[in-house]
C-alpha cells in the first residue's frame, strides 16, 4: 500500500506518461552463497551491457531488447556465475556466488575493485558506475555527484568544484584515488579537485567518519575514486567522448584506450576542455553599493581551460594483480575581473575584447600522479600495497597592486605552492575461523610544501603522519554482521618560518619608527596522536538491509590553522592561526535502512554528530592594519541531519526518484556559540524522471530524463555570508543510441536551468558577491567506441 | 508493514524535522552600517586634501546589536586599482608610479559597545608624500564580527 503511495505521489508530482514496450531493465542482487551476504562491486554483463553492484549487492542493467542472454556476475575471489535468462520474463535476479580461491583462474578480474564493502558496510554510501557518470555528466567531477543526496558541492564558477560531504567540505572529505588520497591545497576556498573525471569507472561515497580506513581528514566522508575494472584478455578497445556546452562555449574532447593480451595490460587517457567566460541570467551584479555591469552577461574572466593525460600499465595473473599508473591534469582557470574574492578591482585590463582568454586574476595548477596498486593472493591472505607520488604545483596570479605596507610588487604571482606527497599503503586480510575475517594494515604519507611568491597566508611545512589500523567483521549469523575496527596515528607537523619581503614600520616607546620584515610564521614543530574506531552491525532482513554505525573520527590541524599569520586582501581580512591546536575530535552515530524489492527502493540514512573541538575560521571585531581579524579558535558543534530516497520503476519503462537532504549544524560552546558552520547547504530535494520511448528515426533506445531541483532559503549564517533565498531549478536531457557508419555511438543532449532562472547557491563561491548561478545551458555529448 | 518498521522509519524523520524547528538561541545576524553621505560626514567623494592640513573623518555608523570597532585606511590609487562606492565618479589623474606615498591605517574602539555612533578622528596629512588620487576606506565591525565599509574617492593635493 505505501509502496503505492509514494510512487503515487511521485506520479502526481511529475507527469503522466502513456505505456510503450521495447527495452527492459534488469535488476537484481548478487549474495555470497554460503553466507547470504550482499557482494558489493561485483561486476554484471549481459550481452554488452554491464552493471555493478551496490553495497547492498543491488544491481540494474539498463535497456535490454527481448531475446535469450547469458548473464555473468564476476568478483575477486569468487568463480564466476553465468546464468542464462530469458527477457522480458526474467528482469528480477537473485544470483549468487560461490567463494574459493580455486574460482582464481576462472574469475576474469574485471571485477577487482578495492572494495570497501565489508569495511565500512555499516556506514551510509553510494557507488556510482560509469552509466551513472555518462548520463548525469556535468562541468567537474563534483558537479556530476551532486546529484546523490547528501553530497553538494562549492563550485567556484562554471568548470571547478570541490566536494562536501552532508554539510562539511575543505579537509574533512578526503578524495581517494586508486587507494592513495589526493593531496593539493584543499584548505584554499578558490581551489578545486584536479582530477580528470573521464576514465573514472566506480566512485565510492561514503556518507560518516571513516578515518578508520582513511586516516585524518575522512571525518565527514570518502570520495572514493577506484581503479577502473581489468580489461577482457585478448582485448583491445577504446573511446572517443565530445562535448560541446553553449553557456560557457565549451568544447572538450577525451579518448581512451585499453587493451589486454594474456597477462600484460595497459590503458591511456587524453582529455582536452576549453571554456569560455560562463553566462549568468542578468546583466548586472549589485555588490554592496557597487554595480558591476556585464558585457553580455558573462561572468568576465571566469573562462579556463583543461589538459590531462594518463597511462597505466598492469599485470594480472592468478596469484597476484599489479597496475601503475602515472597522470598529469593540468588546468588554468580566470577569476570574476571585478571582484576577486570581496575586494572589488578595475583595471586597465580590457577584459571585454575576448570572452576566451584568461588574464588577471588566475590560477594555474598543475597535478602530477604515480600510484602503483598491487594485489597478492597468497593462501588464506589477501595482501594489498598502494604506493604513491604526487607533485601538486599550485600558482595564484592577480595584478600586482600595493596593499597597506606592502608596495606594488614587480610581477602577478601572488601565491605558489609546491607540495609533494609519498604514500604508502599496506594490509593483509585473512580469514580467522568460519566467523572472522581480518584485516590489519599501515597508512604512511610525507608531505613537503613550499611556498612562493608576494602574499603570504600558509608557510612552508612537512607533514608524517603514520597510521596503524585492525578491524574484525563478525559474522554473528547469515543476517546479522557486526565490523569493528580500531585505529592509532601519529603525526608531526613541522612549520617554517616566513618573514615579509617588505618592511613595515613600528613604532617604538621612545617615540621613534623602526621599519623592519615582520615574522609571519614560526619555525615550530608539533606532535599529534589520535585513536579512530568504528563498530557497526548490518542486519539484512529479506529486501531490507539495516545499518548502525557508531564511528569517531579525527583531523590534524592544517598548516594554515595552526601557523597562518598573513593578510588574505581579497577577502579584506587578517588570518590568524593558533599553534596550540588539537586535533578535531569528531563522534557520529549513522543509522540506515535500505529497501529494494522488485520495481520499488527507499532508502533512509540519519545522522547525529558531534565535534569536540571543530576548528573554525572566527571573525573577531578587532582589527589589523585595518583589516579585520579572524582567528583560527576551536568549539564543540552539534550536527544532525540525513537523506532520504525513494524510486519506483513502473511498466518497466517509466522511473521516478525523490530524494532530500538536510543538516542541522550548530556550535555549542565558544565565541560563536548558537551559530552554525560556514558553508552550511540549505534543505534540498531532488525529483526526477525517467522515460524510455520506442525507438524512432535512426534513435535507438531513447530515453527522456527530467530533473528538478527545490532547495530552501538558507537564513543560518555566520560572517561575513548572507541569507540565501531558496530555489528551484529544472534540467532536460534526451538520451539515444545512433548508428554513425555501424558503430553504435551515445548521444546525450542535455538542458541545464531550463526555464533560465535566476537563483544563489548559498555555498558557491561567488555568492559573496552577489553573482547568481548560471544561466540555461545547452550541451551536447557523444561517446563513439572503436 | 509492521508497526515496528514503521516506527523505525518514523524516528528518524521525527529526529530530523525537530531539530529543524528547534531553533531558540537567539543570534546576531545582521551587519552594522556605515556612512559618509549626511550634512557633516567628511570625507565626501572628490574631496582635495591639501598636504599639512588635518582634517577630521566623520562617518555615522550603527548596529541593531553592539558597535565594536572601526578602521580608517588611506592608501593611494595612482595605478586605477579600484574605485568608489558613493555612486559619484571622480575624475583621475593619469596612472603614475608611487614614490614615497602617503599610507594611513589606524584601528580604533568603539568604547561602550553603543549602538549607534559617529566617527570623529582628526588626521593630518603630512608634507613630504606624493599628491594625487588616493582612496579612503572606512570598516566597523559588530561584537559578533560583522563587518560594513565604505570607500571614498579623494586627492590629495599641494
Amino acid at each position: 500500500m505505501w509502496q503505492n503511495c509514494i510512487g503515487t505521489l511521485l506520479g502526481v508530482f511529475l507527469c503522466s506518461v502513456s505505456y510503450t514496450q521495447e527495452l527492459y531493465d534488469i535488476r537484481g542482487k548478487v549474495t555470497d552463497k554460503t553466507s547470504g551476504t550482499p557482494l558489493s562491486g561485483a561486476y554484471i554483463t549481459v550481452g554488452k551491457h554491464t552493471g555493478i553492484t551496490d553495497i547492498n549487492g543491488i544491481f540494474q542493467v539498463r535497456d535490454i531488447p527481448e531475446g535469450h542472454y547469458k548473464v555473468k556476475a564476476t568478483f575477486l575471489g569468487y568463480a564466476d556465475t553465468v546464468l542464462a535468462i530469458a527477457i522480458p520474463a526474467d528482469t528480477t535476479l537473485e544470483i549468487t556466488m560461490y567463494e574459493g580461491a580455486t574460482a582464481l583462474n576462472e574469475v576474469v578480474v574485471n571485477g577487482i575493485k578495492h572494495r570497501n564493502y565489508n569495511e565500512v558496510a555499516s556506514l551510509p554510501s553510494y557507488t556510482v558506475s560509469e552509466d551513472f557518470m555518462n548520463e548525469n555528466r556535468e562541468n567537474s567531477l563534483m558537479q556530476t555527484l551532486k546529484k546523490l543526496p547528501g553530497v553538494s558541492t562549492i563550485n567556484i564558477g562554471s568548470g571547478q568544484s570541490k566536494p562536501v560531504i552532508r554539510g562539511l567540505g575543505f579537509n574533512r572529505v578526503a578524495v581517494i584515488q586508486n587507494g592513495v588520497k589526493h593531496e593539493a591545497q584543499q584548505w584554499g576556498s578558490d581551489h578545486a579537485l584536479e582530477i580528470d573525471q573521464y576514465g573514472i569507472e566506480t566512485i565510492e561515497i561514503v556518507k560518516g567518519p571513516a578515518s578508520l580506513l582513511y586516516g585524518s581528514d575522512a571525518i565527514a566522508g570518502v570520495v572514493n575514486i577506484q581503479p577502473p575494472g581489468i580489461p577482457e584478455k585478448n582485448s583491445l578497445s577504446g573511446e572517443v567522448n565530445l562535448l560541446a556546452e553553449s553557456n560557457n562555449d565549451l568544447y572538450g574532447i577525451s579518448a581512451g584506450i585499453r587493451a589486454r593480451k594474456d597477462k600484460w595490460f595497459y590503458r591511456g587517457r587524453l582529455t582536452f576542455r576549453d571554456y569560455a567566460d560562463y553566462k549568468v541570467p542578468t546583466d548586472q551584479i549589485n555588490y554592496e553599493n557597487y554595480i558591476f555591469d556585464l558585457h553580455k552577461s558573462r561572468l568576465r574572466n571566469t573562462a579556463g581551460n583543461e589538459i590531462n593525460g594518463s597511462f597505466s600499465l598492469g599485470y594480472v595473473s592468478d596469484r597476484i594483480r599489479s597496475e601503475t599508473f602515472f597522470s598529469n591534469v593540468y588546468a588554468r582557470n580566470g577569476f570574476f575581473a571585478n571582484a576577486h574574492g570581496l575586494e572589488v578591482r578595475t583595471s586597465e585590463i580590457d577584459y571585454d575584447r575576448s570572452a576566451r582568454d584568461i588574464d588577471y586574476p588566475y590560477h594555474e595548477v598543475n597535478h602530477f600522479k604515480i600510484t602503483n596498486n598491487t594485489v597478492v593472493f597468497s593462501g588464506d591472505h589477501t595482501f594489498r600495497f598502494e604506493l604513491g607520488f604526487q607533485n601538486n604545483h599550485r600558482e595564484e596570479h592577480s595584478e600586482p597592486v600595493p596593499h597597506g605596507y606592502m608596495p606594488k610588487p614587480d610581477n602577478g604571482k601572488e601565491r605558489v605552492f609546491k607540495k609533494n606527497t609519498y604514500t604508502l599503503n599496506a594490509r593483509d586480510t585473512f580469514k580467522a575461523g568460519d566467523k572472522h575475517t581480518l584485516t590489519a594494515g599501515v597508512n604512511l604519507e610525507l608531505q613537503d610544501n613550499t611556498i612562493g611568491g608576494w602574499g603570504f597566508l600558509i608557510p612552508g611545512y612537512q607533514r608524517f603522519t603514520a597510521g596503524i589500523f585492525a578491524y574484525d567483521q563478525f559474522e554473528i549469523r547469515n543476517d546479522l554482521h557486526l565490523q569493528a575496527g580500531l585505529r592509532y596515528d601519529y603525526g608531526v607537523m613541522d612549520t617554517e618560518p616566513y618573514y615579509d619581503w617588505f618592511p613595515s614600520p613600528l613604532s617604538n616607546s621612545d617615540g621613534t619608527t623602526s621599519y623592519v620584515h615582520l615574522q609571519r610564521a614560526q619555525d615550530k614543530t608539533r606532535n599529534f596522536g589520535n585513536v579512530s574506531a568504528s563498530l557497526g552491525l548490518n542486519y539484512t532482513k529479506g529486501n531490507t538491509t539495516y545499518k548502525i554505525n557508531l564511528g569517531k573520527s579525527f583531523r590534524m590541524p592544517l598548516a594554515n590553522e595552526l601557523a597562518s599569520d598573513g593578510v588574505n586582501y581579497h577577502m579584506y581580512r587578517f588570518e590568524k592561526g593558533d599553534p596550540d591546536l588539537d586535533p578535531e575530535q569528531s563522534y557520529q552515530i549513522d543509522l540506515a535502512l535500505e529497501h529494494s524489492s522488485g520495481a520499488f527502493d527507499f532508502g533512509i540514512s540519519p545522522f547525529v554528530n558531534f565535534f569536540h573541538n571543530y576548528i573554525y575560521l572566527n571573525p573577531t571585531p578587532d582589527y589589523y592594519e585595518s583589516l579585520q581579524i579572524y582567528e583560527y579558535t576551536q568549539s564543540k558543534v552539534f550536527r544532525i541531519g540525513g537523506e532520504i530516497r525513494a524510486g519506483i520503476t513502473l511498466f518497466g519503462k517509466l522511473r521516478l526518484d525523490a530524494s532530500g537532504e538536510y543538516v542541522y549544524s550548530e556550535q555549542t560552546s565558544g565565541v560563536k556559540k548558537g551559530y552554525t558552520l560556514p558553508f552550511s547547504p540549505p534543505l534540498s530535494g531532488l525529483f526526477s524522471a525517467e522515460y524510455k520511448l520506442k525507438d524512432f528515426l535512426f534513435f535507438k533506445s531513447p530515453l527522456v530524463f527530467t530533473s528538478y531541483r527545490i532547495t530552501a532559503e538558507q537564513n543560518e549564517i555566520v560572517p561575513p555570508e548572507r541569507r540565501t533565498a531558496g530555489f528551484r531549478v529544472m534540467d532536460f536531457s534526451f538520451l539515444t543510441e545512433i548508428d554513425l557508419f555501424r558503430t553504435p555511438v551515445e548521444m546525450r543532449l542535455k538542458v541545464n536551468n531550463l526555464f533560465d532562472s535566476k537563483y544563489f547557491d548559498h555555498t558557491s563561491f561567488y555568492r559573496l558577491i552577489e553573482v547568481p548561478e548560471a544561466g540555461r545551458n545547452f550541451s551536447v555529448s557523444l561517446a563513439v567506441p572503436f | 508493514m509492521t508497526l515496528k518498521t514503521k516506527v523505525l522509519y518514523l524516528l528518524p524523520m521525527a529526529l530530523i524535522w525537530n531539530s529543524c524547528s528547534d531553533d531558540d538561541t537567539v543570534v546576531d545576524d545582521e551587519k552594522p552600517t556605515i556612512t559618509v553621505a549626511y550634512e557633516n560626514g567628511f570625507p565626501t567623494p572628490c574631496t582635495g586634501l591639501q598636504r599639512g592640513g588635518t582634517y577630521t573623518i566623520r562617518a555615522r555608523v550603527s548596529d541593531n546589536d553592539a558597535l565594536a570597532a572601526y578602521s580608517i585606511d588611506i592608501h593611494h590609487n595612482f595605478d586605477h586599482h579600484t574605485h568608489d562606492d558613493q555612486g559619484a565618479s571622480c575624475e583621475l589623474a593619469p596612472l603614475k608610479q608611487a614614490v614615497d606615498p602617503f599610507i594611513y591605517m589606524q584601528n580604533f574602539q568603539i568604547e561602550g559597545n553603543p549602538g549607534t555612533y559617529e566617527i570623529n578622528r582628526e588626521i593630518t596629512i603630512p608634507e613630504n608624500i606624493d599628491t594625487g588620487d588616493y582612496h579612503c576606506q572606512l570598516s566597523v565591525t559588530d561584537r559578533t564580527g560583522w563587518q560594513s565599509r565604505t570607500s571614498i574617492d579623494i586627492k590629495v593635493i599641494e
